[in-house]
This record gives C-alpha cells, sequence and structure tokens, in this order.
C-alpha cells in the first residue's frame, strides 16, 4: 500500500519537474524582446545614445501599452512590431510632453498559439483601468480588435494598431458605431494601415493584371479578417472579369485538408486566393495543395506576410519550398523614403530584417509621441489620458511619419491607403528564402 | 466488480472476415460511384477522395482502436488517448530531427524521456510475469529499450528526403518501432500513476483523471516544443502513381497498409495468444479471470501498451501525411477516434476499426460534395442515426446495466 503511493508520487514529481526545469518556456519572449521593460526612462537619467541629448521629462511618467497575440505563428508577425514600436520611443529619448515613456513587456492577447478575442479584451480592461496608461498599441488581429475597442472607446484610452484591416472597425457603413456603442462621436481607435476594402481588391488586381490568371479558388478561416477579406477578394475579382470556381471555409482546427484540395484541383483553378492568417493554416492548405497536385500561384493577405523563413513559425518558414509560387499583399506601406535606413537602424538594434509592420508599429509609437508633445497635458492622470487622444485623433493633423506623412479621417482611417505587393524570393535572408517588394498601389489616387 | 457480457467481440469466424471485406468492397465502390455522379472531377477526382479517404480512415482507426481496448478492459474512457496521439507525433518529429536532448528546452524533453523511461521499467517489471524463466527474452527486451531511450534522446538528424526505398523502409520501420514502443511505454506509465491508483474509486474519479492527463501532456508539449505548427522532415518524397487518372500519393497507400497490418496484427494477437486470452476474460469478469489466475495488472497494462502503440504509430503517419503537428491536434483525432469507437460499438476491435474509416469516408465526401463546413455536423449526425437503430454500436452487443 505504502510502495503504491511512494510510487504514485514518484510518477507526480517527474510531472512537476518537468513543469519547473523550463528556464526557456516557450511562451515566454526571449530576451531581447524582453527590452521594453528595459526601455531607459528618461527620469533615471539614462537616455538611449541615438536619442536627442535632453528630453523633458519634469512631469513624471505614463504608460503605453503594446498588446498583440505573442505566442506560436503569430509571435513571427507580433515581434518585429513590438521591436518598432520599442525604437521609436528609445529613438524619441524615452519621453515626449514633459513625461518620461514606459512600455511595459507585451500584453500578449493569444492563448495556445492563436489570437483570442476575450484575451485582448481583459488585457484591454487591465490596461484601461491603470490610470497610468495613455495609449494603447495594437492588436494585430481585427477580431481582437473588435473586442477591445468597446473598452478602450468607454474609458477614452487612445487605441492605435499598426495592422488591423477590417472596415468594420473604424466605418460606420460597415457597424463601426456598434463597435464604438459607448461613444460613437468619440473616436479613440486609430489606425495606420488601410483596410480590407482596399486590400482585397488590390490581391484580385494583382492575380487578374500582373500573374494573368481569370480562374480562381477562394479557401478563408471563417474569422472576421479572413472571412471579410475573401468576400472583398471574390468581389472585386468577379466584377473584373474574373471567375471564382469554388469557395470553402475552413476553420482553423482543421487537420486534413487532402479532400478540399483534391475537390478544389478538379474545378482547374489558375491560382488560390487564401483569406486568413498564417495561424489559422496558411501554409498548412499551400503544403496540401502542393501534395494534391495542384502547384499553382498561391496568394494571400498581410495575414502570411510574417517574415522570412528564418523566422520560427512564421508562413516561409512552415510552408518551406513549397512558397516557391507564393504572393502576399501587405496594408503597410511597402516602400517608403528612408526605407534602408529605418531597416538599418532597426537591424542594428536587434539583428534581424524588420517586416512592412515594423514600420506601422513605429509609425503608431510616432502618433503617440506626437500627440503627447501637441496636448502638452498637465493635471491628472484621466486628464493626460484625455488630451492625449484628442490631440491624436484631430483631424486636421498631419503625420509626419517614418511611413510617409498622413491624416486620419474622420472614423479614425488613414488617408495613407497604399497595399504593397511581396512575392517569395528564394535568395532572401541570406537564402534561407524571404518576401520581396515588388511594387505598390495607392488606392488614395 | 460484477459482471459484464463481454464488450469486445472476440470470435474471429473466417466468414466474418470475408463478409467484412465484401461489404467494405461494395461500400468503397458505391461510395466511388456517388462521387463520380456527384462530385465535380469526375472518376479521377472520386479515386483520389477514395485514397484520401482510406488514409484519414486508417489514422482514425489506428487511434480508435486504443479507446475500445481500454474501454473494453476497465470500462474507462480515456480522454488522454488522443493527446497520447499527439505526444507521438513528436515523438515521430524529434526522432526523425535533432532527437530530444538538443531542442532548446532540455529540461522537458528530459523530463518527456524520463517520463517514457519509468513507463519502460514498470513494462519490465510487469513483463516478469510474461518473461518469466526466459532470462534471454528478459535481457533483450531491456536491451531494445535502453536503444529506444538512446535512440530517442539522440535524434537522427535527419533534414531532407530519403531517395534510396530500401534506406527509406529500413528508417521507416526503425522510427515506427520506436513511436511505438515509445507511446506503448507512456500509456503504460499513465496506467500506472494516474489510473491504477483509481481502479476501485468511484468511476467518475479516474474519468476525471483522465482529463487531467489530457491536460498535463498537452502543456508539457507545449511548453516544450511551443504552440505553432511543427513541420517534421519531410524524409518521405512526394512521390504518385496514376489510378485511373487520379494521381495517388505513395505514402497514402503505405498508410494504409502498414494499418491494416498492425490491425490485423492486434486481432491476431487478442485472440490467438495467452495474453491476448487473458485480456479477454480479464474484459469479461475481472474477478473469475483473477480467481483463474490471470494477473490483472499485467494484463490491464499490456492493454495499455497495445492501445499507446498504436497511438503511436498514427501518431507518425500524422507526420508523414499532413506534414505538421501541432499540441492541439490530440483534440480533435482524439474526439473522431473516440467517435468511431462508440460508431462501431466500443470495446469491439473490428467495430473501431470499421468505424474509423467510416468516420474518414463521410468527412472526406461531405468536402468533396463541397459540404466542408458542415463535416463535423455530419459525422455526428451519422453517429446518431446509428446510434438510434443500433444503441451499442454497429458491431456492439447489447450490455445490460452494471448493477
Amino acid at each position: 500500500m505504502n510502495f503504491r503511493k511512494v510510487s504514485a508520487l514518484a510518477g507526480v514529481a517527474v510531472l512537476a519537474f518537468a513543469a519547473c526545469s523550463s528556464p526557456g518556456a516557450a511562451t515566454n519572449p526571449p530576451a531581447s524582446a524582453g527590452g521594453g521593460t528595459s526601455q531607459p526612462p528618461a527620469a533615471s537619467g539614462g537616455t538611449a545614445p541615438s536619442a536627442p541629448a535632453s528630453v523633458d521629462t519634469s512631469k513624471g511618467k505614463v504608460k503605453v501599452a503594446v498588446g498583440l497575440p505573442y505566442q506560436g505563428s503569430e509571435k513571427a508577425a507580433s515581434e518585429p512590431i513590438f521591436n518598432g514600436v520599442k525604437l521609436a520611443f528609445k529613438e524619441a529619448g524615452g519621453g515626449a510632453g514633459g513625461y518620461a515613456i514606459e512600455v511595459p513587456d507585451v500584453f500578449d492577447d493569444a492563448v495556445n498559439g492563436a489570437h483570442d478575442p476575450q484575451t485582448g479584451a481583459r488585457n484591454m480592461t487591465t490596461v484601461a483601468t491603470d490610470p497610468e496608461f495613455v495609449a494603447f498599441i495594437g492588436p494585430l488581429n481585427s477580431s481582437v480588435g473588435a473586442a477591445e475597442i468597446p473598452i478602450s472607446n468607454e474609458a477614452g484610452l487612445l487605441q492605435c494598431s499598426p495592422a488591423n484591416t477590417a472596415e468594420g472597425l473604424t466605418k460606420p457603413e460597415f457597424g463601426a458605431l456598434d463597435v464604438r456603442k459607448a461613444n460613437p462621436d468619440t473616436i479613440n481607435y486609430v489606425r495606420v494601415v488601410t483596410t480590407d476594402d482596399n486590400q482585397g481588391p488590390a490581391a484580385a488586381r494583382y492575380i487578374l493584371e500582373n500573374l494573368g490568371k481569370k480562374n480562381v479558388f477562394i479557401i478563408d478561416d471563417t474569422e472576421t479578417f479572413g472571412d471579410g477579406i475573401a468576400d472583398n477578394f471574390e468581389k472585386y475579382f468577379e466584377e473584373n472579369g474574373g471567375t471564382v470556381v469554388d469557395r470553402q471555409g475552413v476553420p482553423k482546427t482543421t487537420t486534413d485538408y487532402a479532400p478540399i484540395m483534391t475537390a478544389a484541383k478538379a474545378k482547374n483553378p489558375e491560382a488560390i486566393y487564401f483569406g486568413g492568417v498564417t495561424a489559422t493554416g496558411g501554409a498548412r492548405i499551400l503544403n496540401a495543395a502542393i501534395q494534391a497536385g495542384l502547384d499553382v500561384p498561391y496568394v494571400g493577405p498581410d495575414g502570411i506576410y510574417d517574415g522570412s523563413a528564418a523566422t520560427k513559425d512564421s508562413f516561409l518558414n512552415l510552408a518551406g519550398a513549397n512558397a516557391k509560387n507564393s504572393y502576399a499583399t501587405a496594408a503597410a506601406v511597402g516602400d517608403f523614403p528612408g526605407r534602408e535606413e529605418f531597416a538599418a537602424r532597426y537591424k542594428a538594434e536587434y539583428g534581424s530584417d524588420p517586416t512592412g509592420y515594423s514600420a506601422t508599429g513605429y509609425a503608431c509609437a510616432q502618433v503617440v509621441i506626437d500627440a503627447l508633445n501637441r496636448a502638452n497635458p498637465s493635471g491628472d492622470m484621466a486628464a493626460v489620458r484625455e488630451a492625449v487622444r484628442a490631440a491624436a485623433v484631430d483631424p486636421s493633423v498631419t503625420y509626419t511619419t517614418v511611413i510617409g506623412e498622413f491624416k486620419f479621417d474622420e472614423n479614425g482611417d488613414t488617408s495613407q491607403k497604399i497595399i504593397s505587393f511581396y512575392a517569395y524570393d528564394a535568395t532572401g535572408a541570406d537564402g534561407k528564402g524571404d518576401w520581396k517588394f515588388k511594387e505598390q498601389i495607392d488606392f488614395a489616387k | 466488480m460484477t459482471s459484464v457480457a463481454s464488450p469486445v467481440a472476440f470470435q474471429r469466424r473466417v466468414p466474418f472476415g470475408v463478409r467484412l471485406l465484401a461489404f467494405g468492397a461494395v461500400g468503397i465502390a458505391v461510395y466511388w460511384s456517388a462521387l463520380t455522379l456527384f462530385a465535380s472531377g469526375g472518376a479521377a477526382a472520386a479515386t483520389q477522395q477514395v485514397a484520401n479517404a482510406l488514409t484519414l480512415g486508417a489514422i482514425y482507426a489506428l487511434v480508435a482502436l486504443g479507446y475500445t481496448m481500454v474501454y473494453g478492459i476497465i470500462e474507462l474512457i480515456n480522454f488522454a488517448h488522443g493527446d497520447v496521439f499527439m505526444v507521438g507525433a513528436f515523438i515521430a518529429l524529434t526522432f526523425m530531427g535533432a532527437g530530444l536532448g538538443m531542442e532548446e528546452a532540455f529540461g522537458f524533453g528530459l523530463a518527456l524521456v524520463g517520463a517514457i523511461l519509468l513507463g519502460l521499467a514498470m513494462g519490465l517489471l510487469i513483463s516478469r510475469g510474461f518473461l518469466r524463466g526466459r532470462r534471454g527474452a528478459t535481457i533483450g527486451v531491456t536491451a531494445v529499450c535502453v536503444a529506444v531511450a538512446i535512440g530517442m534522446e539522440r535524434g537522427l538528424g535527419l533534414t531532407s528526403t530519403i531517395a534510396n526505398p530500401i534506406v527509406l523502409a529500413a528508417t521507416l520501420v526503425i522510427v515506427l518501432a520506436v513511436c511505438m514502443i515509445a507511446m506503448g511505454s507512456l500509456n503504460i506509465g499513465i496506467e500506472r500513476f494516474a489510473y491504477r491508483p483509481l481502479r476501485h474509486a468511484p468511476r467518475l474519479a479516474p474519468l476525471i483523471t483522465a482529463i487531467g492527463v489530457s491536460f498535463i501532456l498537452q502543456n508539457v508539449v507545449q511548453i516544450w516544443q511551443g504552440t505553432g505548427d511543427r513541420v517534421p522532415a519531410p524524409i518521405f518524397p512526394n512521390a504518385q502513381f496514376e489510378l485511373f487518372g487520379a494521381s495517388i500519393r505513395v505514402i497514402a497507400v503505405v498508410i494504409i497498409v502498414v494499418a491494416i497490418i498492425l490491425m490485423y496484427a492486434l486481432q491476431t494477437f487478442v485472440s490467438r495468444t495467452r495474453l491476448g486470452r487473458a485480456m479477454r476474460s480479464t474484459a469479461q469478469d475481472q474477478q473469475a479471470a483473477q480467481l483463474m489466475g490471470v494477473d490483472l495488472n499485467l494484463t490491464i497494462a499490456a492493454t495499455f501498451l497495445l492501445g499507446g502503440a498504436l497511438a503511436g504509430a498514427a501518431g507518425l503517419f500524422q507526420c508523414l501525411y499532413f506534414g505538421f503537428v501541432r499540441s492541439d491536434i490530440g483534440f480533435n483525432a482524439g474526439l473522431k477516434a473516440f467517435t468511431a469507437a462508440v460508431l462501431g460499438g466500443i470495446g469491439n476491435l473490428t467495430g473501431a476499426a470499421i468505424g474509423g474509416f467510416i468516420i474518414g469516408f463521410i468527412e472526406v465526401a461531405a468536402t468533396a460534395l463541397g459540404y466542408t463546413q458542415w463535416s463535423q455536423a455530419i459525422v455526428f449526425v451519422v453517429l446518431i442515426v446509428v446510434l438510434v437503430f443500433r444503441p451499442a454500436g454497429i458491431l456492439g452487443q447489447q450490455v445490460g446495466e452494471r448493477a
């Protein structure tokens, strides 16, 4: 009897050992990403080397939250954004408007490796109830944005997304008034990327004109973003002379894509359009298509534009050689003046190449810094938060950022409506394979 | 323990096997004709879908056998079984790749090896009864276990496709053996530490424990390997051959053939060997079996060993066929395999295999006909319809309510 108990305890001990012996637990950001917490607060006199000589921090400290999915496949997309944000604050001297800016570690809105709206909402509640936070940068995914905006709107907290593209988050005609229902007339959410009613059509235009393909198979991940962008794509593609041979919605938990690809192949599409992100099946679908003998151009939105093949969990990393015929759109500006110089500064800091969304993350941080400087607030933290929000969303202000000049419209959308195209380049990232910028379309013109 | 009519059907009559094969052939022919008529792509696409369905069904069937065996012998719905399959897939991935010892989260790989080694040790202790008096065999088993442990730790270090068919076949046999031994051992360990202490507890206790083990396995793998997709070394070439205009992947044929061999071997083992007879008698009446000299612990451990080994094989097939592994794949596989076991008649080996194939065929048909999003619903509608007419499943026997 005793022996049985002892041996059972031994078994438990093995599992407990398993739980304790993980210094490098995969869910924790690596040391380099933890740099956010070591952001030198100017109050302590420590400024970044490249920073202006001195930044006035006499009024104390404010905090800026960054909320992104920081696990699994999505970390590949998020880490370059967080790095971009940190770089912007560092280069601004770690302060603005008389306050030192502190950026805590990322608020991770992912659960079990995939973004989760409820977790995002919980994070937003935490941030909104802490008066020291004056702004929130994020999220990555539109579905998370839809859950966070009602909370940040009610709290009057400035939120700037470097990557959300679903129209419904801002535009009243797509239901945005239900999202910001607490204060529908008070804009608190802005974004520096354009929307899916541009990104979807841009991909359609690219397939029709640049790739010259008329028959396409559409597969989406049934989520807010993936389904929405596939709708936009489908509409534009059919209106402009293309034929959609079939469209299937496949949830992210799917294991076996072979039957879907066999059925798709029977319809002889000349290209595949995927609406979704890497974490919801981007690479698995491509791999299954190749295995089923459906070897045609594979085009996806910014959800699969998440870093080079050297980046763990990225689309290119998971697809490997199968990515040879892959294309991605990105709502981020691909080509902006000073891009190479920015890339060099980024690489010097983090040792890796930036993605298109590193620059948008940087731009979001610049919006926050600019708003703090212009508002030059004082008083209690509630007043500071409101002053920053009002200054940031002012439609008359033209921002000069790393990605160029833009204004926010009355809904918080950027005036910069540029979609970039990327194609797989096997020689990129030192021969491992990377996205290569091809061209960009400006929908504002 | 009170008596229960045998939930495991063990009578194998030749006519039944022949009937089964004939029934399967007719079923596939009808299925193929229906897809040819109603799905786009005609005969070629239909042939390819049949191959897809057979492969998916074979993987479900292997996992379902583990559910049904454990239920047959201790009436426990082993919810951790889907995750044993998932761990098996990760063991296949790491063994083909850099090995457990070189993984970044070293401690976790080590802990997992530790758990498996512990299971191996348990298996050895238990096998005293089985290998009684045969020292050579005992030494042989010990040597194999040590070799497996060292092999898992070092890994094969494969990164690319193996072109030479003989080398490829040898590699696959080794990987298959390692996966099966490792997962069989892990399953013995789980039984020893999580289920055996609760063998006489109220039934709800081991059920909840099984759910707990499922989460423990998932979390250990998440911390060890992360939560994203992992891509195994593509050791099997993406070779295809033409059949009725369809291009069938060679790997699919390999999986189907190996799975059927494994299922046949299991059936033979259970119906022909001494230990198999002990398993059948334990399933019928634990107390009476014990009185007749059956070593209960040995028999139950052997059941878990076999179930785990089949899940390990299925894990390798997941790597080879689907080309990715993730910490949450055990849930879907477990759910489908459990459904397959219930559909076929839980406790019945042939039933579980048939159930696995049926679910594979239903899922693929739903997709082929353009109802991808409905495939889950269709599977369960079929399950409900079958249970309405045959409450014990297709091959299950009506069992009186236990006192």
